[in-house]
């Protein structure tokens, strides 16, 4: 193998690596993002249009944070991981909530 | 923070903030012009004569919508003020029986509105969207659905937030160089700038982006409204409470003098009101709303009366938001700025002018670092040319663009059909234009001729007002017309900035190429430390 091709392995490598990044940051992020505006509407007490507004305001900031781990994490795998578990935690809790109480 | 944190930042900061940097462009652009939308509106039917008695502009109103539209299902009246050219009133139609409810879209938009001016008559002036459109265009676009630009923009815009955020990131001597700024040195100097006009205003920035975030955020995150609601219209109902509705009587009554309710709507909010809303308003059972203006208060969320509008008794008046709404309301009204008076609006419209350096200096400066890397600076690679040639074509032609639409409303004939719209697409088709130029000739080239018109058409548009029209510069001086002075002065002003900046560019000679350690190239190439 030549110096070349471990080059140009190495350079398909990286953009791989981005397009995984790419794929955690944007959609993977969003709906990281939105299972938590769920999660933490259901998890507010108090008015239910209160818990929902507060909780979309601060999903706005959660998706530029999950963009920004998908990029600060080890490995795209690492942020494509990382942001699936987070999303199933915040889905388990909404599903759990509503199934539990039922929505207005 | 670790080296590898703020690498990565770092290009994420580079590509977030170049990828719909065009787009962000666009919108800062327009948004930042959009602060002066009253003063266009003006601006922009220079034969209208300023309003001095808003009660007149209102009774006008009234009268006018009697008798055109007596029947309709809804009047709505903006209540004149110094500010406005008068009130651009606009009526719905009964819906006929197989008709969707209302008629909301852009068709037969010219039929179902007028425009009050300050002698309580129908003015006559030149058909004009006039500020409005820069408003419209800051997150609706043009030419395309307003879903589709809303989605397009609220992306850009959560781009621009991950962009300032890795940016603030990335910046480890933040205050040491906001203070550096390195004159005619190439790349360091587009770094510098690009830092000083984001550092500047860097509170703003973030303010801007997030709360420009809080205006779509019914679109772009309903879930938290999902989690918590089977049906999305028990929760507007509960954000936006209006007074029950009456049904239709069929039995005919005269409205109520809006004047008197517009007196008494104000003693009781103690702030001027900015919108009247009749329903019904030649039947019994009319209604009459009146919000309080937004200039008044910071939240959007305005404060509303509910009068019978047969009577003139106040049947329902809004109960005040809770916090959350509270909250999200002051960060619309935070973004829009209706609340600032003139002063404010300037530290706005300055503010918004260096986010505007900010994105089109960070759009240079990804062509300016890549340049001396090039393999081959005199044939670049495709994506280096895209880059460039867009740079040129929106930052160049964009505000060529604007001039041009300025020319349009002053020149194209006020018998004109569709006038309005031809305003509009002069502006896109001088855009194309230049757009097409700068993708043909040199980049070299194409940025001073772009430039140096923008800025002469900008210095005789003026000249022009003070030759051909009667509110000129020297004229609405000496009535104490200061919006209308002050917007000439300021194009004036912009004229001269462009004229500047073409012969700064025409004159530029880039730096005599070093050579520089290939191997060192090829190891910078893969990060993209801004330091």
């Amino acid at each position: 193998m030549t110096a070349g091709d471990a080059h140009a392995r190495a350079r398909w490598a990286r953009r791989g690596d981005i397009a995984l990044r790419v794929v955690a940051a944007v959609p993977l992020g969003y709906a990281t993002a939105s299972l938590w505006a769920m999660a933490i509407a259901r998890l507010l007490p108090g008015d239910r249009a209160e818990a929902s507004v507060t909780a979309a305001l601060i999903a706005l900031a959660l998706c530029a944070i999950a963009a920004m781990w998908a990029f600060a994490a080890r490995s795209g795998w690492q942020a494509i991981w990382t942001l699936a578990i987070a999303a199933g935690i915040a889905a388990a809790i909404a599903w759990i909530s509503i199934d539990a109480t039922g929505r207005l | 923070m670790s080296k590898g944190f703020r690498q990565s930042q770092a290009f994420l900061h580079t590509w977030s903030g170049l990828l719909l940097g065009w787009i962000l462009f666009l919108v800062f652009v327009a948004g930042t012009i959009a602060f002066w939308r009253e003063g266009l509106n003006r601006w922009m039917r220079p034969e209208i004569a300023r309003v001095e008695q808003p009660m007149r502009v209102l009774a006008g109103s009234q009268a006018f919508l009697t008798g055109k539209a007596p029947d309709a299902k809804s009047w709505i009246i903006p209540v004149a003020t110094e500010r406005s050219p008068g009130a651009q009133v606009f009526w719905v139609p009964q819906p006929k029986p197989g008709e969707e409810r209302g008629r909301r879209g852009r068709r037969g938009r010219g039929d179902t509105q007028a425009l009050i001016g300050a002698d309580g008559q129908v003015a006559q002036a030149r058909e004009t969207r006039g500020g409005e459109f820069f408003y419209r265009f800051h997150f609706d676009l043009h030419y395309m659905p307003v879903i589709w630009a809303r989605w397009l923009v609220g992306f850009a815009t959560m781009m621009m937030l991950v962009a300032i955020v890795s940016g603030i990131v990335t910046h480890k001597k933040i205050f040491r160089d906001f203070f550096t700024l390195r004159r005619a040195k190439g790349q360091r100097s587009w770094l510098d700038g690009h830092n000083a006009t984001a550092v500047l205003a860097l509170p703003f920035h973030l303010m801007i982006t997030y709360t420009g975030l809080v205006t779509l955020m019914a679109m772009l995150m309903p879930w938290a409204v999902v989690a918590n609601y089977a049906d999305q219209k028990t929760v507007f109902a509960t954000l936006f409470p209006t007074a029950a509705a009456v049904e239709r009587t069929g039995r005919p009554a005269p409205l109520v003098d809006l004047r008197r309710i517009a007196a008494d709507a104000e003693r009781r909010l103690g702030a001027p009101a900015s919108f009247i809303e009749v329903s019904d308003p030649a039947d019994a059972a009319a209604r009459v709303s009146v919000s309080q203006s937004a200039s008044s208060m910071l939240s959007s969320r305005t404060p509303r009366l509910t009068y019978d509008g047969v009577t003139g008794r106040l049947v329902w008046r809004s109960p005040p938001p809770g916090a959350a709404a509270e909250t999200a309301g002051a960060m619309i009204g935070l973004h829009a700025g209706r609340f600032a008076e003139d002063g404010g609006r300037w530290l706005y419209f300055l503010c918004g002018i260096a986010g505007t350096l900010m994105v089109a200096s960070g759009l240079v400066l990804w062509t300016v670092k890549r340049r001396e890397r090039l393999p081959d600076p005199s044939r670049p690679h495709f994506g280096f040319r895209l880059v460039e040639r867009l740079n040129v074509a929106v930052i160049g032609g964009f505000p060529l663009a604007i001039a041009c639409f300025f020319w349009a409303n002053r020149l194209l004939p006020v018998t004109l059909g569709a006038r309005a719209d031809w305003e509009i697409h002069v502006l896109f088709i001088a855009w194309a234009i230049a757009a097409v130029t700068a993708f043909v000739v040199r980049p070299a080239r194409v940025w001073p001729a772009l430039f140096a018109t923008t800025g002469v058409l900008l210095v005789a548009l003026p000249v022009y007002d003070v030759v051909a029209t009667e509110r000129g510069l020297f004229a609405s001086l000496a009535i104490g017309d200061l919006m209308i002075a002050g917007i000439g002065a300021t194009i004036v002003v912009f004229g001269l900035a462009f004229l500047l900046l073409a012969r700064r560019v025409a004159r530029h000679r880039p730096a005599a190429k070093h050579v520089r350690n290939p191997r060192a190239v090829t190891a910078s190439k893969v990060l993209e430390p801004a330091e």
